[in-house]
């Protein structure tokens, strides 16, 4: 799994967006889409333990990202049908396109793990991985070992590529980017928090998501390097406090990566790239058609609110 | 009447406060406030690992950055008297 990366992807996809879609894709749906596979799948992960007893699930990573299990929480099928829901309930361009994405950040970005995900659930129940480092939940070890695996191996490595990528596109961060970009996507959200906040608090609760992925990469990391105790959890061969670093693939070698029925992880990047090109295409090529379609149940929904429906619907259905 | 040479009672610059009325925070401010929301973060994160999550995380930064200046002002540590942000909340309502 990826920890503060799914954070970072966030901004990473709104600094992205396609230029006729910029200041027009909802953030807040990208955070949601980009929150739900985890949300519906990882409470279970780790579990936890009341007067006792431990609750959850018995092999972590069958759960997570396998099928049967709620592996299908991380894949594009159970994204698309989810933003067909909210479009069919809504007709919110702005919220469904930017749920999609969220979405799919999230789905592809998990393939790095040595679970990876089922990229083509339902026609293919086999997972996409390419190894990149190891898949560490386990009963015993708990999100403490997880941690101090991921944060031990190309896992950081992928959290600081996602925070350079979100670096370079800096603007993203800015002020002037919220004001101009974000909040005409979602004005009715931030004019909400609006009665709360004042406006540096808005802007905080804007960033907020980056601060909480960069710190929680710093702290788990150095927790990991410089003040966990290895034997805790294992008897691993570490003579000082802190957990070795190994930026080998699969890595870290300390603990066994846990794994499910497969393809070849070469595919891996070609399959997550090639779906991630068609999710592009296909929110191109349905921008406009949406925006008419939205215009039109917009203009229904006034219809309705003025008391005028009766006559127009009628003569629409005759 | 004498005024107190230590507060500045005179009204902020338009675009200075928001549509409530409170402040901006820009430059050196804003970074400070961001830095202190992390460094205490983060720390305490390393020994209390409750702290890192998806609510506390957000929660934090906002409260440092709403009540932080919000407490230096009302102390007085940033030149800004109350009356000074009285008088500013009503040019807040048009410095949008």
């Amino acid at each position: 799994m990826s920890w503060a990366a799914h954070q970072f992807e966030i901004y990473a996809v709104q600094a992205h967006l396609p230029q006729k879609m910029k200041g027009k894709v909802s953030f807040w749906a990208i955070f949601l889409g980009d929150f739900t596979p985890d949300f519906l799948s990882k409470f279970w992960v780790y579990g936890f333990t009341i007067n006792g007893t431990r609750y959850g699930a018995d092999v972590p990573h069958q759960w997570h990202r396998g099928f049967p299990g709620m592996g299908f929480t991380h894949t594009l099928f159970f994204g698309v049908i989810l933003t067909l829901l909210i479009w069919g309930w809504r007709k919110n361009r702005a919220f469904t396109i930017g749920y999609l994405l969220g979405f799919a950040a999230h789905a592809l970005t998990d393939i790095n793990d040595s679970v990876g995900v089922m990229l083509f659930f339902p026609l293919l129940v086999l997972n996409f991985t390419s190894e990149t480092w190891a898949y560490a939940a386990t009963v015993e070890g708990g999100k403490y070992l997880d941690a101090a695996a991921y944060y031990s191996s190309l896992g950081l490595v992928m959290d600081v590529f996602w925070l350079i990528v979100v670096l370079f596109s800096w603007r993203v961060l800015t002020r002037e980017h919220w004001r101009t970009q974000i909040v005409p996507a979602d004005a009715r959200i931030w004019a909400w928090f609006g009665r709360w906040l004042p406006e540096r608090g808005l802007i905080a609760l804007y960033r907020a998501t980056f601060f909480y992925g960069l710190c929680r990469m710093i702290s788990w990391s150095a927790w990991a390097r410089f003040f966990a105790d290895p034997e805790k959890y294992r008897d691993f061969d570490v003579t000082s406090r802190g957990f070795p670093m190994d930026l080998s693939w699969t890595g870290p070698s300390w603990l066994a990566a846990r794994s499910l029925s497969h393809v070849n992880p070469w595919l891996a990047y070609p399959a997550a790239l090639m779906l991630l090109a068609v999710v592009y295409a296909v929110i191109i090529r349905l921008w406009e058609p949406m925006g008419r379609r939205e215009a039109k149940a917009l203009a229904a929904r006034s219809r309705w609110r003025n008391g005028t429906h009766d006559e127009a619907d009628v003569q629409a259905d005759a | 009447m004498a005024s107190d040479p230590d507060v500045d009672q005179s009204p902020p610059s338009p675009g200075t406060v928001d549509f409530r009325g409170s402040r901006r925070l820009v430059g050196a401010e804003e970074w400070f406030w961001y830095l202190a929301a992390a460094i205490t973060y983060i720390t305490l994160g390393i020994w209390h690992k409750w702290l890192l999550n998806w609510f506390v995380g957000p929660a934090w930064l906002v409260a440092f950055i709403v009540v932080g200046p919000w407490i230096t002002d009302r102390l007085g540590m940033t030149g800004r008297s109350r009356s000074a942000l009285g008088s500013a909340g009503s040019d807040g309502q048009t410095s949008r």
